[in-house]
């Protein structure tokens, strides 16, 4: 069974936790040992440290590793902190780097039309998958007012958490089309099976959230969900190949 | 691809297959049941938590129902009456809700008419409770598992003033001959968990939602021994196989994987319910 992981990250967080996975080769270890074939991956100096700094660690660390694809951290540019989107994209598209991730909250901005508009507007209409964690860095009411805002907007709630969130993303998955969750804390009993017989095989992604959580655990799950073929296969990593493939950078 | 986690291990190899291991059961030492206020549950009712016991190979599950926990008016009747209808794979705890003293009494009463056919221990949830399990108002209940060596299955979490490692060490102290269960093994005070399990050869640490912390598995392996550790999940929480899956990812031995599965549990209840224990 082939596993292509949305949702990792590597590096060394300032506070250190447990079991740290500095490098892409100490990761790619450990996709072997568990039996994950890809992965899109971040560096953690993204949120902890600062995009710019984080974004080039990422993109240095990544390359020459086939089996792992990007996933850049993106700001208000108001500061012009960064290049325009669109030599931005084109850096994005040398590196290998096919998504990207907001931390609105650990950031102190507001993800929406104000503050981003123009270039959300571009990430809507190249279908650039969003990821959002809910775990760290956006509140859910954030999620909603950027959805309204943004209907048709890709994106991905990922570590939406352990303690049971379906009553804040299902309505958000029966309202916008383009909105997926990720399996990384969805631990909930009975969740995958649930969700995928609601809404269909396309909406769920597996994310591990490695290296806080294990690559083990969602796979085990997954495997042994009483869902259809077509949709483990799905979710399993179709989906993020779908994702990608989409998206025009 | 299959990784080293099924290639290297032969439960591995049989729980990938077929999601359970006829070589080594489950005992699930933390599980609840009904709705409850604030989650969906696609499968909460008695039944369908049997369903996915089958499905991951779940021999029993020792469980507080959530009106139990938070309902005084039900208490413990909605535990009983699911035990009775599977009695080969449930047993319960029989919980205490210190807020309501004069319930301790008839609590206790049921326990005495129901062990250990239905009850087999107390489950203490002090953080919702808000009441310190070194409270006098759970002295009754601590006395009676004491005198009689029972489990107490109590939440656990890292710093509390109701149920932290602090709280932990001094009903501990207090109270050597209780099994004392560590539900989230005092979670995020992992150190601390550690050295409760070192100091006191009655505490074992309960792994519910400690599953979905990489390294601490390994970490309490390494330091504390995985005889004192067991297996947890607050179905219908979480999904037992994501439980498995993690101790199949963790780097650990077949030999850990069957101490947390079933070993641990086996000689905890056999004194107790040995006809569900195999004998052990």
């Amino acid at each position: 069974m082939e596993f292509f992981d949305c949702n990792a990250f590597f590096g060394l967080p300032a506070r250190r936790p447990v079991a740290p996975v500095a490098t892409a080769e100490h990761l790619l270890a450990e996709m072997d040992r568990a039996g994950v074939d890809r992965a899109l991956v971040w560096h953690i100096a993204q949120h902890d440290v600062a995009p710019q700094t984080g974004n080039a660690m990422l993109a240095e660390a990544i390359a020459g590793h086939e089996r792992l694809l990007g996933c850049w951290t993106v700001l208000p540019n108001q500061g012009h902190e960064f290049p325009p989107p669109a030599a931005w994209f084109d850096q994005m598209k040398a590196a290998h780097v096919v998504a990207l991730r907001a931390f609105p909250d650990s950031h102190r901005f507001l993800l929406n039309e104000v503050s981003m508009g123009s270039l959300l507007i571009e990430i809507v209409e190249r279908r650039i998958p969003l990821f959002l964690s809910v775990k760290r860095g956006i509140a859910w009411q954030a999620i909603y007012d950027l959805l309204a805002s943004f209907p048709t907007l890709t994106c991905v709630i990922c570590d939406h958490g352990c303690w049971g969130e379906d009553r804040m993303f299902r309505p958000l998955l029966e309202r916008y089309p383009n909105v997926h969750v990720d399996t990384a804390q969805y631990l909930l009993d009975g969740g995958i099976e649930s969700l995928v017989g609601d809404y269909g095989g396309g909406r769920l992604l597996f994310g591990s959230g490695f290296p806080e959580s294990y690559f083990g655990g969602m796979m085990m799950a997954l495997k042994h969900a009483q869902i259809p073929k077509e949709a483990r296969v799905a979710v399993a990593y179709g989906n993020l190949e779908r994702l990608i493939e989409e998206a025009q950078l | 691809m299959n990784g080293e986690m099924v290639e290297r291990s032969d439960l591995g190899r049989e729980f990938w297959a077929h999601g359970r291991a006829v070589s080594c059961p489950i005992y699930d030492m933390h599980g609840h049941m009904g709705p409850y206020h604030s989650i969906y549950f696609p499968r909460g009712d008695t039944a369908e938590m049997i369903g996915t016991m089958d499905e991951a190979g779940v021999r029993l599950l020792v469980f507080s129902h959530h009106a139990a926990l938070n309902s005084p008016d039900l208490a413990n009747r909605p535990s009983v009456e699911a035990v009775r209808r599977f009695p080969e794979r449930l047993r319960a705890y029989c919980v205490v809700n210190p807020n309501y003293p004069e319930q301790l009494a008839r609590d206790l009463e049921a326990f005495e008419a129901l062990f250990p056919d239905v009850f087999i221990g107390f489950k203490f949830l002090s953080d919702y409770h808000q009441i310190a399990l070194t409270d006098a108002r759970y002295r009754p209940a601590w006395a009676w598992a004491e005198a009689r060596g029972l489990p107490v299955l109590a939440h656990t979490w890292g710093g509390s003033r109701y149920d932290g490692e602090e709280v932990v060490r001094e009903v501990a102290e207090r109270y050597p001959n209780v099994k004392l269960l560590l539900g989230h093994s005092c979670h995020g005070a992992w150190d601390a968990a550690v050295q409760l399990a070192r100091d006191f050869s009655n505490i074992y640490l309960e792994l519910t939602a400690v599953f979905d912390d990489r390294g601490v598995i390994e970490k309490f392996v390494g330091e504390a021994g995985s005889e004192r550790m067991l297996f947890g999940t607050d179905l219908p929480w979480f999904d037992p196989h994501h439980a498995i899956g993690v101790l199949l990812n963790a780097d650990i031995t077949d030999e850990d994987r069957h101490n947390i599965c079933h070993r641990n549990a086996e000689k905890l209840l056999a004194p107790i319910v040995p006809a569900l224990t195999g004998g052990v």
